[in-house]
């Protein structure tokens, strides 16, 4: 009896806290719309803030309280709003997705330039561990009072601001109909702000709470991924309601415990399934809400692609390959397993570029469907012993076909949903994998035979060997997964130019007509997922064979994240976004990161100035992505529209291209540094939109384009936008009506001038 | 005989009935008008009919089979178009192209019967009179335009009833009087359209018989000569003194 009561009374305080963190994530939700995949980073971020404040600087709790929840979390959920979430409006629900993401990934790396994760530190109990109360022979701690008490504030608090209060009201209707509150005498800018703060203060309380319980050391990732355990939570309260995501939370907390007390203790398996219990019930919850129904949602969203015709995709993939083989020319063999790495990273984020570019579904946990074919084709793929072990193309191909069922099993239960909870399964599926698959290390006896998932923790992944073609060759594996890529991506531009891209694309921009055209959308969905989920696979099991031997860090969550961030800043529309995305992903920063900390070890002076230039650049993607709100369809769009105005301007084009030819041919003489000659060509490919504007701005404007002003939000002409006559003439145009307007505006002048005249 | 029918639908948002034992019909082979006053439940109703919202009570028959059990995409297969009040187009696509994802979506359900997408596409372009503006986006279009883009999107399907939600808003004149036309020919080729629309001239020109909600209850069905003499459905309409509800 004690023992239930003590993992009762664990439950409940573990289930409080989820419970207070998975509130924050609602109400933001819930006032601005956006689902705030930072939220654990907010968190992690207050009790990095608090133990500086309290530990390092030594202020009394109480004080350092005050600093971190009153004064700091709304500093930086007010930041947070007014800096990146409010440039957000009229983007699809990806692009908002992919921006919290970025916060997330920034989080953390910023806050191991700040605190050096290789130093320890940890955060106290309230009161410290001694005091405690007793109930029936079990114990509570003053903390864990502390914690419970605070959840009951929060609940009770959260209930009068939304029904009590003006504001409150203003919070619930503010994501429903901005403009109509704003009529009303809101501010939906004041009200989404407030909800900003208020969700990072409770991050941060939640934060503050947690760390003690789970072991009082502080760890940026493991304290970040935290709020996905909440994840299940917010879904039972179908992301909305507040009591019933308690309610979700305190049930998770109990199962947490019960499973820790009461599942058999020498069963391999129960470790790691109660850290990934969190995760099996984000999937059952799943199963058992009910479908939304689907709504009206067509609205023009800013994201902008230009789909290629084919001939320009072969054309592309000729290129590319031609210009891996030139750049192949100035490398050294680590150089090109490195590019190959980069390569094997851009045929996964292909994957997204067909689910989330073309059909608009997202998915978070990309290099987790890389690890399940991995350990597929390991357990099932390989032939020959030790040295002369490979891979064979049937073994690749069922562990790639199997993977693709797998997309499908996960995506299934989240497909009659909205996006965001694709979103949500597909991130609890790659922590699932890290921590109950990857993590499943030793070995178990199942129906008499013993056997491991993850072997020892590493599994050796040898290269693929067919008949001549031999991929333990380093050059033949860079151009073998050049191929691949390229290959890959002309058949996925001619998919996105056939009927069933047509209805990809048509679903992406309304789904509710497609369904009324006769379309099944489950289906399609599932279809595409089951799809993408396969190139995934492939490029999982290249990873691995690039990388050789492959470790749980290899298929980290934060790996999907930062890929697909980088894929949707570079253009998630288009297929050369994939690549630009992967290879960035994959090793663009990692040889950024790794160049400037060898400068600095070989300049041991400026040693401090390039270490800050290293731990800049781990923020650097982060700060990309951030800036997705300014540029959604990604910087790969706007370097391409550049370049198309370039065609008129022949000479600087084919000036750009001596130039670069010539230093290609010094760098291939060693006369140019390697580094320099990439330095200059990335600069160059930037730049000469712009040289051309410079040199030749009549022939950079194309004759049918004016130069338009971006569309206005059409919502608030008249209410925040001034109603001006050429938006009214516009407005006039669009709705198709006579245009007195113009004639209103031509003639006005001239009736002035006549009477000016008169008089 | 009536090809599409409800009987006795209610629906409840919370508190708020949107439609309240509402039974209609519609005629095969001719308009039937679907007016009251905005929020009357007309599209609510719509939406029963098609699938995309669950009705609290009553049932929908199609062709005198319950369809009321069956997802919206099913309906659509049998031969149930519409189109929507706040224009749900494919806005990254061409005018073209969205006619031509409905032909790829009948294609996809019927793999032993196809139709040449592009043919049909080309059909449907110069039957609504669409060819000139074909090949530009169809984000770019005007409202008027945009709303017979929709109509052509759901002929591709040859379906056998036309829903059409306030098909004529954001028409000009002139459109309205080309969209006319357009409707009845579309009927004295045999098919069956049921209009939701506020603009009355039109409604009372095409439609041979009207219904009229007002308050999610239906207040008046008839020919459009009954509608316009119903004393309820003026009252409705323009008030009465004592109507302050």
């Amino acid at each position: 009896m004690t023992e239930f009561l003590t993992f009762t009374l664990a439950g409940l305080v573990l289930g409080a806290v989820y419970g207070i963190a998975a509130s924050g994530l609602v109400l933001t939700y819930n006032t601005s719309g956006i689902f705030n995949f930072a939220h654990g980073a907010e968190a992690m971020f207050g009790a990095f803030v608090y133990w500086q404040v309290h530990v390092s600087w030594g202020l009394p709790t109480w004080l350092a309280l005050i600093v971190v929840i009153g004064i700091f979390a709304p500093l930086m959920g007010g930041a947070l709003y007014f800096v990146i979430m409010r440039g957000l409006r009229n983007t699809a629900e990806v692009t908002k997705i992919v921006v919290t993401v970025a916060v997330l990934l920034g989080s953390v790396a910023l806050s191991q330039w700040i605190w050096d994760p290789l130093t320890p530190r940890s955060i106290d109990l309230f009161f410290g561990p001694t005091k405690k109360v007793e109930i029936f022979g079990a114990f509570l701690s003053y903390h864990d009072i502390i914690t419970l008490f605070v959840a009951v504030l929060i609940i009770v608090g959260i209930w009068l601001l939304f029904y009590k209060t003006m504001v409150g009201v203003a919070m619930r209707g503010v994501v429903d109909d901005p403009a109509l509150l704003q009529l009303n005498g809101h501010d939906p800018q004041r009200t989404s702000a407030l909800s900003w703060i208020l969700g990072a203060m409770l991050a941060v309380i939640a934060g503050v709470l947690i760390t003690p319980i789970s072991g009082g050391s502080l760890d940026a990732n493991a304290l970040t991924l935290l709020v996905i355990d909440t994840f299940a939570a917010a879904m039972f309260g179908r992301l909305r309601s507040i009591p019933r995501t308690f309610v979700g939370a305190i049930v998770l907390g109990l199962a947490s415990n019960y499973v820790v007390g009461y599942f058999p203790s020498d069963w391999s398996w129960t470790p790691n399934f109660r850290l990934s219990l969190s995760m099996i019930v984000l999937f059952v919850v799943l199963i058992v809400v009910p479908s939304g129904r689907l709504t009206a949602s067509a609205t023009r969203t800013r994201e902008r692609y230009r789909v290629p015709t084919l001939r320009m995709a072969l054309i592309g993939a000729v290129a590319l390959i031609v210009t891996v083989v030139l750049i192949r020319q100035l490398m050294v063999v680590e150089d090109i397993t490195q590019l190959a790495l980069g390569m094997t990273f851009a045929v996964m984020a292909l994957s997204l570029t067909l689910l989330t570019g073309y059909a608009g579904q997202p998915n978070l946990g990309v290099v987790s469907f890389g690890a399940v074919a991995t350990v597929l084709v390991f357990h099932n793929g390989l032939t020959g012993y030790r040295v002369s072990d490979t891979m064979t193309w049937w073994g690749l191909l069922i562990a790639v076909a199997i993977t693709a069922v797998v997309g499908a099993l996960v995506a299934l239960p989240a497909l009659r949903l909205q996006g965001l909870y694709l979103a949500l399964a597909t991130i609890a599926f790659g922590v699932f994998i890290s921590r109950m698959v990857l993590a499943d290390i030793g070995p178990h006896k199942l129906f008499g035979m013993k056997f491991s998932l993850f072997t020892q923790g590493s599994l050796t992944i040898p290269a693929l060997k067919v008949g001549p073609l031999d991929l333990r060759d380093p050059t033949t594996f860079l151009m073998s997964v050049t191929v691949v890529f390229a290959v890959l991506g002309v058949a996925l531009i001619a998919l996105r130019n056939s009927g069933y891209g047509r209805r990809l694309a048509a679903m992406k921009d309304s789904p509710v007509a497609l369904s009324m055209l006769g379309q099944n959308l489950i289906g399609l969905k599932l279809g595409v997922f089951a799809l993408s989920a396969a190139i995934a696979g492939l490029g999982g099991i290249l990873m691995s064979t690039a990388l050789g031997t492959v470790n749980v860090g290899n298929f980290d969550i934060l790996l999907s994240l930062s890929l697909v961030m980088l894929t949707v800043s570079a253009g998630i529309g288009y297929v050369t976004g994939a690549l630009a995305g992967g290879v960035l992903a994959g090793v663009g920063f990692a040889v950024l990161v790794g160049t400037f900390n060898n400068l600095g070890t070989s300049n041991p002076g400026s040693a401090s100035t390039y270490s800050a230039l290293a731990s800049f650049i781990t923020v650097l993607p982060a700060v990309i992505g951030i800036t997705i709100g300014r540029s959604p369809s990604g910087f790969l769009h706007e370097l391409f529209e550049g370049y198309r105005r370039l065609l008129n301007a022949k000479p600087v084009l084919i000036g750009g291209a001596l130039v670069e030819a010539l230093m290609y041919v010094l760098a291939l003489t060693d006369t140019l540094d390697n580094w320099w000659f990439g330095i200059t060509t990335f600069a160059l490919l930037f730049l000469l939109p712009v040289f051309g504007q410079v040199f030749m701005p009549a022939a950079m404007r194309a004759p049918h384009e004016s130069v338009a002003e971006p569309d206005p939000i059409w919502e608030d002409v008249g209410i925040t936008t001034p109603y001006t006559l050429d938006l009214r003439t516009e407005l006039d145009r669009r709705l198709g009506l006579p245009a007195p307007a113009t004639e209103l505006a031509t003639r006005r002048p001239s009736a002035v001038a006549a009477g000016s005249r008169g008089v | 005989m009536a090809v599409l029918e409800t009987r006795g639908i209610s629906v409840r948002f919370g508190g708020l009935t949107a439609n309240d034992d509402v039974s209609i019909d519609i005629e095969g082979g001719a308009i039937t008008g679907l007016i009251g006053p905005n929020g009357a439940g007309k599209t609510t109703l719509f939406n029963v009919m098609t699938g995309l919202q669950k009705p609290t009570n009553g049932g929908v028959f199609f062709d005198g089979q319950d369809i009321t059990g069956i997802s919206p995409s099913r309906r659509a297969q049998r031969g149930l178009g519409r189109t929507f009040q706040r224009l749900e187009l494919f806005l990254s696509l061409s005018v073209r192209d969205n006619i031509r994802a409905a032909g790829d979506v009948y294609n996809a359900n019927h793999r032993g019967n196809r139709v040449k997408v592009n043919a049909v596409t080309d059909q449907v372009l110069g039957l609504t009179g669409l060819e000139d503006i074909a090949d530009q986006d169809v984000a770019d279009i005007p409202t008027g335009r945009a709303r017979v883009v929709e109509v052509a999107r759901a002929l591709v399907g040859q379906p056998r009833v036309l829903l059409l939600d306030e098909p004529a808003s954001g028409q000009t004149e002139h459109e309205t009087e080309v969209f006319t036309d357009l409707l009845k020919r579309l009927v004295a080729e045999g098919l069956t359209i049921c209009l939701v629309e506020h603009d009355l001239p039109l409604v009372m020109a095409v439609c041979s018989r009207i219904h009229v909600l007002d308050f999610g209850v239906l207040l008046a069905s008839g020919t459009p000569a009954e509608i316009q003499a119903n004393q309820q459905v003026i009252d409705a309409y323009i008030g009465t003194a004592e109507a302050t509800k």
